[in-house]
């Protein structure tokens, strides 16, 4: 038997030490360190007080789980629900539950249980327990409503005596300091497959330099990028992953247009609206500039809608009102680049005659707001924007392209809103993480990361 | 209740490339040039145009319900994935359609209004848009279309001696394809994944699902699933999966059972048809061009929540029965004894030959698998390593003392590998990848030919 060859071995295996381990499995184990710069401090899915952010979505994935989820090409696929059904009409609906799923305080899905979450995340749902599968009868006709049952404000929530809250998902809460820590560790009977890491630990509060430094110091696998930072930190050799643009940054009026003056001014001003300049400038090159609701890569149909400055229609528009009002503009002050937005949006609404005071105050005409999209599903994202502009969806009976365009007009021309950008989300990585990508929607999917060798 | 909203998918073979596939194999020993041939008017087959007659149509018949007939300044212009030989194709299919409705195209000039065509996508599929103007009148029509899927499977090799002979593809994840019957092509395969093992049979050119099984399961399945098809020589199948074991009947239509179990997987299988030099069965002759060794059979606990091997092996490799951690293993025979390469959890290639054992990282990645061939010194073990653009490769590797030496170049798959699997014959593997754009897993049967 020869034994010669082994000093090879050992020289290659210096040599090679430092080429990309690719092509590996998944390693189990470790503690992933996160920061985020939100600091909700409920983790329950129904909490209406806390802001609907990326963020806040994200943790609550790693605990709670939808009864069904939505993927990045907008398709419905089951999840807690193992199939469902629509009655004619589609305003009563039939859902049949996984088996042999448990909350992580090890008591069993129930229909019960699913029916009293649901009823809490919207009591004008009615929610019926049928033997062994689950009805809800909506107001009205809904087609979309497996794809809103998705949205993580529907999570399963198994609610306790003592109000403490236990989910399905990937991770269970270790310890939780609201608004400052959370500690998740991975389940090891999950229904999908228990997750590679061990623990995931999450610091809150954080602003987006204080993560990059986190980053650097080897103290965080994950952070997140502020989307005017994005070019600049990827240009320094750091490790940057994009959703899709899923964010909607939109100047939204406060209120209906009262006269037809009011109607005329604001047709003016997103004519006067500088997008391109803005995005080269403010936003560094991130982003989208759009006059559309949903993004075209959810559309198709997007560029339809002009984005392009016409200071001469903006001009004579406004020429056409004798009397004109100074309208406040509102931003969140905790928001560097809204402040920035909002004085560059009033100095363009300028240009065009109109007369636009920024504020940080609660109350304002408009606002300039930064609205986490719902889902990758066009028709639930455009009832969640027009919801939080104040706009009744359209009564729209098909569901082609054809119709969304229809009632993303339709919600346009109410004259409540002015997108601006679509932006996506970022995040900067460590080496040591490994198999991890956003989703287009922006989710962590950190169920499926595993944390390689390398050092953060 | 109405209808049902959610079906599970339907899963599609690659079914033109299998019309191809047993002159392939016939072949491909005495001339790969032939079989690059044949692979590329394949992709040619494969890749064949889709049908945008009717979007088309649809799209023409709405302009000019708009537009009515006339004249109009006409342009395409093209916002999406669509190659430029497919927009030309559109572009004509419109401009006819719209001749044969009486809306013919003109010079902006001359003609009574405009129409703006622009071919986008969103995530479902294309989305084509027209903008028209006509006199005063502005108006958006639209339609959509499934993205076509088409598919890039084969595309064109130069140089390598590493054949990939697609199988089978389907959404769900592929954990094993085991050939039950061939003659110049296969013609019976089982498919397993997660929850079933199907088994499809060629009828003509098409494959027809023959029989479902359905495997029963009590724990999760752990994340990174793996699992094993054994053809059986006294039933049909044996199907290894983490903590659990299957077995089917023999007669059709068959039946399953399945119990928890912590068996050892088979590291070296059997072929019911018999392999002279693998598994255990004595050549009595060496191969075409190396050794004669017999790979003993070897077993190796598999850990039931994860995805690697424990290290425990059965009976073991000569005096060695533990090993550290591993993903893949590989037999390479040698005169007088089996070497067995371990794709460690750490990382690193772990080398037995029953006596000692020594590790090296070798870059390569955790899934490995030998093949017996004519070639070179009649073994070759396939490793996985990076390739460009965030897919995997696998490449052939000899190892003439204890170094490997590359033999071939790196074979890219179409995204990450995720199970290579030595097939009972012993002279090809199997690997599944997922693919990065589609997000289907791809069987496909690697062959190693001998370079001329």
């Amino acid at each position: 038997m020869k034994r010669s060859g082994w000093w090879w071995l050992v020289a290659n295996s210096v040599l090679l030490a430092t080429v990309a381990a690719a092509a590996t499995r998944p390693q189990y184990g470790g503690t992933l360190h996160v920061t985020i710069w939100e600091a909700p401090t409920s983790l329950d899915p129904a909490d209406a007080t806390q802001a609907d952010s990326f963020a806040r979505r994200n943790l609550i994935d790693l605990i709670f789980e939808t009864l069904v989820t939505v993927d990045d090409s907008g398709h419905v696929h089951p999840a807690l629900a193992a199939s469902w059904q629509a009655e004619p009409g589609d305003q009563r609906w039939q859902f049949q539950l996984r088996q042999g799923v448990h909350f992580h305080d090890g008591s069993p899905l129930t229909t019960e249980i699913v029916a009293s979450s649901l009823r809490t995340a919207n009591p004008s749902w009615n929610v019926l327990v049928e033997s062994d599968s689950l009805l809800i009868e909506c107001g009205a006709p809904d087609a979309n409503l497996p794809s809103e049952l998705a949205l993580t404000r529907y999570a399963i929530v198994k609610r306790n005596n003592s109000s403490k809250l236990s989910g399905t998902g990937p991770f269970s809460i270790e310890a939780w300091q609201p608004g400052k820590q959370l500690t998740l560790r991975a389940e090891e009977d999950y229904w999908r497959g228990r997750a590679f890491v061990d623990v995931v630990e999450i610091e809150m509060g954080k602003n987006y330099s204080s993560q990059l430094m986190t980053l650097e110091l080897g103290k965080a696998h994950l952070v997140e990028v502020a989307p005017e930072q994005a070019h600049r930190v990827s240009t320094e050799g750091r490790r940057i992953e994009s959703s899709q643009p899923m964010e909607l940054v939109a100047l939204v009026y406060a209120r209906d247009a009262h006269s037809a003056d009011e109607k005329l001014l604001r047709n003016a001003l997103p004519l006067s609206v500088e997008r391109a300049s803005m995005r080269s400038v403010l936003l560094q090159g991130a982003g989208q500039p759009t006059a559309s609701i949903l993004p075209n890569w959810m559309s198709g149909y997007g560029f339809v809608f002009p984005a392009a400055t016409d200071l001469t229609r903006a001009r004579q528009a406004r020429e056409q009102v004798r009397a004109l009002p100074t309208w406040s503009v509102g931003y969140d002050n905790n928001d560097p680049m809204a402040k920035l937005l909002a004085e560059r949006v009033a100095l363009n609404a300028k240009d065009a005659g109109l007369v636009l005071q920024p504020t940080t105050a609660a109350a304002a005409d408009l606002r300039l707001i930064r609205i986490a999209l719902a889902s990758a599903d066009p028709w639930v994202t455009l009832k969640q924007v027009a919801a939080t502009a104040g706009v009744t969806m359209p009564k729209i009976n098909g569901s082609s392209a054809e119709d969304l365009y229809s009632a993303e007009q339709a919600v346009l021309a109410a004259q409540r809103l002015i997108p601006l950008f679509h932006l996506p989300v970022n995040y900067a990585a460590s080496p040591a993480l490994k198999d991890w990508a956003p989703g287009s929607q922006g989710g962590w999917r950190l169920a499926d990361v595993w944390l390689g060798s390398d050092k953060p | 209740m109405g209808r049902a909203i959610y079906n599970s998918a339907i899963p599609n073979a690659t079914q033109s490339a299998l019309t191809h596939m047993g002159m392939l194999r016939a072949l491909f020993r005495r001339a790969p040039e032939l079989l690059l041939f044949l692979s590329i008017v394949l992709f040619s087959l494969v890749d064949a145009a889709a049908d945008w007659n009717l979007p088309a149509q649809q799209l023409a018949r709405k302009i000019a319900a708009f537009t009515g007939p006339g004249t109009v300044a006409f342009t395409v212009e093209n916002r999406s994935s669509l190659r430029t030989k497919d927009v030309e194709r559109i572009t004509a299919d419109l401009r006819s359609q719209l001749e044969l409705l009486g809306v013919h195209s003109a010079e902006l000039e001359r003609a009574a209004g405009s129409v703006s065509v622009f071919l986008s996508e969103n995530a479902q599929g294309y989305v084509w848009v027209a903008e028209m103007q006509v006199g005063s009148q502005s108006g958006v029509v639209m339609v959509s279309t499934p993205r076509s899927e088409g598919s890039a499977f084969l595309h064109e090799e130069a140089g390598l001696t590493i054949h990939k002979i697609p199988l089978w593809e389907q959404e769900d994840r592929i954990l094993d394809v085991v050939v039950l019957e061939e003659d110049s092509a296969p013609k019976h395969i089982a498919v397993l994944d997660a929850e079933k093992v199907a088994l499809y049979r060629r009828q003509n050119t098409k494959w027809q699902q023959e029989q479902v099984l359905a495997i029963t399961h009590v724990r999760p399945w752990p994340r990174d699933l793996r699992g094993r098809l054994v053809a059986a020589k006294d039933h049909l199948l044996d199907i290894y999966l983490p903590g659990v074991f299957c077995r089917s009947t023999t007669a059709m239509p068959l039946g399953l059972t399945c119990r928890e179990s912590d068996d050892p997987w088979p590291l070296v299988v059997t072929s019911p048809t018999s392999f002279p030099s693998f598994g255990g069965v004595p050549s009595g002759k060496g191969s075409p061009a190396g050794p004669s060794a017999v790979v003993p059979q070897l077993g190796a606990f598999y850990a039931p929540t994860r995805n690697f091997f424990t290290g425990a092996l059965a009976p073991g490799v000569g005096a060695v029965s533990t090993t550290a951690k591993f993903y893949s293993a590989a037999p390479v025979p040698r005169e007088k004894y089996v070497l067995w390469l371990f794709a460690g959890v750490d990382g690193q290639i772990h080398l037995v030959d029953g006596v000692r054992e020594q590790a090296a990282r070798l870059g390569w990645g955790s899934d490995v698998a030998s093949v017996r061939t004519s070639c070179g010194s009649g073994w070759q073990v396939l490793a996985t390593g990076a390739a460009n653009g965030g897919v995997d490769s696998v490449r052939a590797y000899e190892l003439p003392d204890r170094d490997p030496v590359p033999v071939s170049d790196p074979q890219e798959v179409s995204g990450e590998i995720t199970a290579l699997w030595t097939e009972a014959k012993g002279d090809s593997a199997i690997a599944v990848a997922r693919n990065r754009e589609t997000g289907h897993y791809e069987a496909f049967r690697l062959v190693v030919a001998c370079s001329q």
